[in-house]
């Protein structure tokens, strides 16, 4: 009898051996449905009629598909002049920031301990800072130099943004490459520089290229800095403001989802990157 | 003293030469603009030090909205997004069919830009949008509720909107913690006769501590800078710090109490990681 009531009880058990309840099952469909939901309503809305949308009670699933707000997105001529900039400013700052971030990072990681630990906590230190805080200053020296609604100038206004976070991810990719592989490069007569030039850098190249995408995805995202920095020339994001203020619905689902297509993909294709460490720099609210 | 540092300095060289570029940078087109932010924020056109930016801004009903619409964002958004970040890597830790798509399926919002993820509640919150349809057509609404109205229901939204945003990255780090508990530690509690409740309080919830630390520490700091959300999810009426200082320079060209606004948000934002880390200390020495 009394063994019937022990094993009757409730037991802990490690999360991995086991399933979900009914009740977390349920929520956790709910849960799905909250994250996809608002992303379906985007595409739907950018093939529908204006009929469908503009009244009372919007229709849910898709009743008249229609081609007609992306024709005339790519037809009106309005996408290409911010479809270029966002490319060359996110490619540009991507570009520049790899040329500061990679060194740096490498000599932050073959640093003592100490010196390392300051150099990181300084990197994070600069993320606390409110973008409308640095942009303000920026705007109003770039106004002097005639840098706004230029590329150059937006492309330097990415790179301090992101350069944090490109170092933080590039420190974390150094810190795996074992010293030794250099020395015993060194020992056979090569430089420093060359150590780390035909050593290191082939094996840091994966850290490389995930913390070019997530820089370029940064910059091709970006809109606070945009908003302070553009007087005519909008980026992609600003132009999708641009028909939001215009109150036009559908124009603004379509540019949304161009905007989105490529962060969308790369997101989901990278996901085994996602790691928490990259996270804590690349977080954004 | 000196002498030492002469010897560190010549043995990492080459260290230093390679930081310096980049530290040039951060200086000049970081520190240095907020530095001068501060300064604007302390001074007048003429350039004497004043304290009446202040004093303008603690008079205005519009700051001291933003400034209280800023902290309940913060405050309701991180302890919201931390428990449904929790509950959703808690699934996910489990043994289902199907894990690895829910998975990605859950990481969709981080995957869609700010912007766009205020533009896609927009089309939810509208007066004749998504949500009112659905508590309309479920009997829990009889009129279309205006969202953007203002008050706590437009700070609902905006929160409802920043929790699909950023959920799935507190959750990513929270499974990483809760996939670095060894599962010995789950037997040694179910030998000990622990119900899941007390394994629960009693050794997950410790041990996801440096976790749960990071997550509200990074997403805080986010919080505290809200600004796509806001500007297009609740307009004017309902201001926040950082599209308060937009507004002020932007609207009334005005450097100095746009940059006040902004100092006020830095002091804000380092106060709130001070006092968090020394308080998720203390705890740990409790523990």
């Amino acid at each position: 009898m009394s063994s019937l009531t022990t094993t009757a009880r409730r037991r802990a058990v490690a999360p991995s051996r086991q399933g979900l309840g009914p009740l977390a099952a349920l929520l956790l469909i709910l849960a799905l449905a909250y994250f996809l939901v608002p992303v379906y309503i985007m595409f739907k809305v950018s093939v529908s009629s204006p009929g469908e949308i503009l009244r009372q009670f919007p229709a849910f699933w898709i009743e008249e598909f229609t081609w007609r707000h992306w024709e005339q997105v790519l037809t009106s001529g309005n996408l290409w002049a911010p479809l270029r900039k966002s490319l060359v400013v996110a490619t540009g700052a991507t570009l520049l920031t790899l040329a500061l971030a990679v060194p740096a990072a490498y000599a932050i990681s073959r640093l003592p301990p100490r010196p390392r630990y300051a150099a990181i906590i300084a990197l994070f230190f600069t993320r606390m800072f409110p973008d409308v805080g640095v942009a303000l200053p920026i705007a109003v020296t770039f106004l002097k130099y005639n840098l706004l609604d230029t590329d150059s100038g937006l492309i330097l206004a990415h790179t301090s943004l992101v350069l944090p976070l490109a170092a933080w991810v590039l420190v974390g990719t150094f810190n795996t490459i074992p010293r030794e592989l250099e020395q015993a490069a060194e020992v056979d007569g090569a430089s420093r520089l060359r150590a780390l030039w035909s050593v290191a850098l082939p094996l840091a190249r994966p850290g490389i290229a995930v913390a070019a995408i997530f820089v370029w995805l940064a910059s091709w995202n970006e809109f606070t800095y945009a908003m302070y920095l553009t007087l005519g020339k909008r980026t992609l994001p600003l132009l999708t403001y641009y028909y939001i203020t215009r109150g036009n619905w559908f124009q603004s689902a379509a540019y949304s989802a161009i905007l989105t297509i490529p962060v969308l993909l790369v997101t989901l294709f990278l996901q085994r990157y996602l790691r928490s460490g990259y996270l804590s720099g690349s977080l954004k609210g | 003293m000196l002498a030492r540092i002469r010897r560190w300095v010549v043995r990492h060289r080459l260290e230093l030469a390679l930081v310096a570029p980049m530290a040039t940078y951060v200086f000049g087109l970081t520190l240095w603009p907020v530095c001068k932010a501060i300064f604007w924020s302390f001074s007048n056109q003429a350039g004497e030090l004043t304290l009446a930016n202040y004093r303008q801004l603690f008079g205005d009903s519009r700051f001291a909205s933003a400034f209280l619409n800023t902290v309940f964002i913060v405050v309701v958004g991180t302890f919201s997004e931390l428990c449904f970040g929790l509950f959703l890597a808690w699934c996910l830790a489990r043994n289902f069919k199907l894990r690895g798509l829910v998975r990605s399926l859950l990481l969709v919002p981080m995957g869609v830009p700010t912007l766009v993820s205020a533009i896609n509640f927009m089309y939810v919150f509208d007066n004749s949008g998504y949500l009112n349809e659905l508590l309309i057509k479920t009997g829990l609404a009889t009129q279309p509720i205006n969202w953007a109205s203002g008050g706590l229901r437009t700070l609902l939204m905006v929160v409802a909107a920043d929790m699909w945003k950023v959920t799935p990255s507190v959750m990513l780090i929270l499974l990483a913690g809760l996939e670095s508990i060894p599962e010995q530690l789950y037997e040694a509690a179910a030998v000990d006769g622990a119900t899941p409740w007390q394994t629960f309080r009693r050794i997950v919830l410790p041990l996801l501590k440096p976790a749960i630390t990071t997550a509200v520490i990074i997403r805080g700091i986010d919080a505290f800078r809200i600004f796509e959300l806001p500007l297009v999810l609740a307009g004017r009426n309902t201001p926040f710090l950082a599209t308060f200082a937009y507004d002020e320079y932007q609207t009334y060209h005005n450097i100095h109490t746009s940059g006040a606004a902004s100092t006020v948000l830095l002091v804000l934002i380092l106060v709130f990681a001070v006092l968090y880390l020394k308080a998720a200390k203390e705890g740990d020495d409790l523990a």
